[in-house]
């Protein structure tokens, strides 16, 4: 409305007329819109596109790697960011959940890759059929074109991989995201819903069991994403290309729960009968720490090397590069 | 499809595809990193280190090609000025352009002191708002802000107008410090 006249129309216009309201918050913003606008004011510049071309094209990092795409930056793929940005930011949520378990802190001086499937990610959604979960403040996700652009967003130097596994792609893609909390609260309804679903019925209930919540805050975070990302082909996101390698950075994360631990609200989720194979195997990959690489200072790195993905099936095995990728 | 993209999927190699959208775009993403630097050369930098980065990863016949670029210009740019080092060399060697000589030494001052002002609480912006503003500023459309962001075109307006209130908030919180 402030800078465009025709939005200002039908119902809209009628209601600014009589609102005095309105009519002071109108002018406030286009007053705002004005002075940005002065202020903002920079003289045109003169280029000479010939010259700049052939400067970029004599750079030697300018060798393309063309036909090469970012899933990720695309505006068109814009639902598949989202999906993946959620299944990444409750994998987090439930390393960070479970890590806490484990109290084996060493320096993040290796990788371990260690593979993981889309059906892995799928799976952990589940978790809504046993409660909610409810962010408390949401998580940005940005992808970065420089490792600068993804420390300015996080507030974190992205981690630098001297060496990389063989069989692992050079090209890289900085991602960042900043603090995110999470609730998750465990619904004894919700739960026995599920099971009852698969012609189960629900264990005794700890004490405490029903409304526990796990609050979780994660991040910020940065990581670079190695590998050749392909979309998904249409809905079946099994023919995405996953990142070959993950190196991430966090602060480190924290878990509190209300009315139950956090071990015993995990060992009660996998106890419970109707619960999948799926994610059972997802919970338990997730919770073991011989995937994880924490580091015992403000700042923890974990790293997770997804194979491509080729089918449904969940991988529940563990393979152990013999060729570790040292960090710089 | 716009007439850019018409022209740039009408070439016929890969090179060829790129050379046709840096002549379309290279002037524009310039003015977007000059808008928040101003410093033409530091921005024609920016500019072709984007180009760069972009040619290394996409393709030019990309649909997406000129909204990744727009916002990896307002993006870059923004890195730069919060470069605590660079910022400080950049308001050492600042010349007035040639539009600016015209003025008289105290306007000119003025105008510089304002200039370093307001990109300084440009800087303290986050980076949505700061990238929505420059966008805008540099003449694009909301259509084309709300494909360089990633978000709804009906978001543009209500993004634009919470990121003019901070600007402002920030530019007169500074001058008053």
């Amino acid at each position: 409305m402030v800078d465009d006249p025709d939005a200002k129309a039908g119902a809209d216009a009628r209601h600014l007329e009589s609102c005095p309201e309105c009519q002071a918050r109108l002018k406030t913003m286009s007053d705002d819109a004005r002075a940005v606008a002065t202020l903002l004011a920079a003289p045109d510049v003169k280029v000479d596109v010939s010259a700049a071309f052939s400067r970029v094209r004599s750079a030697p990092q300018a060798r393309p790697a063309l036909g090469f795409r970012l899933p990720v930056t695309r505006p068109g793929s814009r639902p598949m960011v989202l999906a993946f940005a959620a299944t990444i930011a409750i994998a987090a949520l439930l390393v960070t959940a479970f890590a806490q378990n484990f109290k084996t802190f060493v320096s993040p001086n290796t990788v371990t890759p260690v593979p993981v499937t889309v059906a892995d990610m799928q799976a952990l959604s589940q978790l809504s059929d046993y409660g909610t979960v409810t962010w408390t403040t949401q998580p940005q996700m940005q992808v970065a074109t420089t490792a600068a652009e993804a420390a300015a967003v996080s507030g974190l130097q992205p981690p630098k991989v001297a060496k990389l596994p063989a069989g692992v792609s050079s090209t890289v893609t900085y991602a960042a995201m900043t603090k995110a909390v999470a609730v998750f609260t465990f619904s004894a309804d919700k739960a026995s819903a599920a099971e009852a679903k698969n012609g189960k019925s629900l264990p005794p209930l700890p004490s405490g069991m029903n409304g526990a919540q796990l609050t979780v805050a994660v991040g910020p975070a940065v990581g670079e994403v190695y590998g050749d990302l392909k979309r998904a082909n249409g809905s079946d996101v099994s023919s995405a290309n996953l990142p070959q390698l993950v190196v991430g950075k966090s602060v480190t994360p924290s878990a509190t729960s209300t009315q139950v631990s956090v071990k015993q609200l995990e060992d009660y989720i996998l106890s419970l009968p109707g619960i999948t194979p799926e994610l059972k195997a997802a919970i338990k990959a997730i919770g073991d720490p011989s995937a994880l690489v924490w580091s015992g200072s403000r700042a923890a790195s974990c790293t997770r090397s997804p194979a491509r993905s080729s089918s449904q099936t969940p991988s529940t095995s563990r393979i152990t590069s013999p060729d570790p990728a040292p960090l710089a | 499809m716009n007439v850019q993209a018409h022209r740039v999927s009408a070439v016929s190699s890969d090179d060829e595809a790129f050379e046709a959208l840096f002549a379309a775009e290279y002037a524009r993403v310039v003015g977007i990193a000059n808008r928040v630097l101003t410093d033409p050369a530091e921005a024609e930098d920016v500019a072709q280190e984007v180009f760069i980065d972009f040619h290394r990863l996409h393709s030019a016949r990309a649909q997406y090609a000129p909204a990744w670029l727009h916002r990896a210009a307002a993006h870059a740019a923004l890195n730069r000025l919060r470069g605590a080092k660079r910022r400080q060399r950049r308001e050492l060697a600042q010349a007035p352009d040639e539009d600016d000589r015209t003025l008289d030494p105290q306007k000119q001052l003025e105008l510089n002191e304002d200039r370093r002002q307001v990109r300084q609480a440009l800087a303290r912006l986050a980076p949505k708002p700061a990238a929505v503003l420059v966008l805008r500023a540099s003449g694009l459309s909301y259509a084309e802000v709300a494909q360089a962001l990633g978000v709804g075109i009906g978001q543009v307006g209500t993004l634009l107008r919470r990121a003019e209130a901070a600007l402002r908030k920030e530019v007169t919180s500074g001058t008053s410090n």
